[in-house]
């Protein structure tokens, strides 16, 4: 369990929140062109890093906003937290 | 209000804190982004909605609590005609805003229950099922918090010292009133 710091509502513990999975994937402009392991690689590939990961958050029990966090999956520690829409702080 | 049996059968007198479903009472959500959207609502009911977060603002016959950027529940601070479906906010409101597309009405009267609590134990009971923390919450009067209670989706309005409104979809009220009995009972 930790706190996550919502960009809307401030400090609230981790069970308020749903991970969204991994952040800024870009949907295909036009996925009827792309092969079908493109399209399966947009739908169903995702990085499990071990280490500095970018993140989809929603705040379920509160304000259910969503937003971005970067985080560290091996110690959990929160990096950084921001809007939807907005770039990444940290690289 | 619709219909509806009493939702929680009973008052809850202890120690230190009573529990009672206050009803009916009218509540509206509104949504909405746009400049003219607040100052439509300013117009409408000669009050402000609260800008800054977990805050609350009021006026004589309505409160207005924050519940996210855009996303506002408006409630009547008494209670309303049980007979009608008719709410004279919500039909103000309906022409000056929703009429207007500059932002959405929802009516949740009878969506919500609101439990008033009194006394001096609320928070040692709110605390003993919820992640929030209510040390700076507790003396901050107007302050409004969506969390968990027992796992269950709530909003608390803490209305003034040792008052506090607490807003449950009607579903969970029962079963959220008997737990917070049973814990109130062993405080």
């Amino acid at each position: 369990m930790f706190i996550i710091h919502c960009p809307f509502c401030g400090e609230r513990e981790q069970s308020e929140f749903k991970s969204g999975g991994e952040a800024h994937i870009v949907r295909p402009r036009q996925p009827t062109e792309l092969s079908d392991d493109e399209w399966a690689e947009y739908l169903f590939m995702r990085k499990n890093i071990k280490g500095i990961q970018f993140e989809r958050w929603n705040h379920a029990h509160g304000c259910r906003k969503w937003f971005n966090m970067v985080r560290d999956t091996s110690n959990d520690e929160i990096k950084a937290v921001y809007k939807m829409g907005e770039k990444p702080p940290i690289k | 209000m619709l219909n509806y049996n009493q939702s929680l059968p009973e008052n809850v007198l202890l120690q230190d804190l009573q529990m009672k479903e206050v009803k009916p009472i009218m509540k509206l959500i509104v949504r909405g982004k746009k400049r003219d959207f607040f100052s439509a609502i300013g117009k409408s009911l000669n009050m402000l909605l609260p800008a800054e977060a977990n805050t609350s603002s009021q006026s004589n016959k309505l409160t207005a609590v924050w519940l996210s950027p855009d996303e506002w529940m408006i409630f009547s601070n008494e209670p309303i005609d049980e007979s009608t479906n008719y709410y004279e906010t919500e039909e103000l409101l309906n022409n000056n805003i929703s009429k207007l597309n500059l932002g959405a009405i929802t009516d949740v009267t009878d969506q919500f229950v609101m439990i008033n609590l009194k006394g001096s134990k609320i928070f040692e009971l709110f605390q003993s099922g919820s992640p929030f923390n209510f040390n700076d919450f507790q003396n901050k009067k107007g302050a409004v918090v969506q969390t968990i209670l027992a796992k269950i989706d709530i909003i608390i309005h803490n209305q003034d010292k040792n008052i506090v409104n607490l807003f449950v979809r009607r579903s969970f009220s029962e079963h959220l009133f008997s737990w917070m009995k049973d814990a109130a009972s062993r405080l």
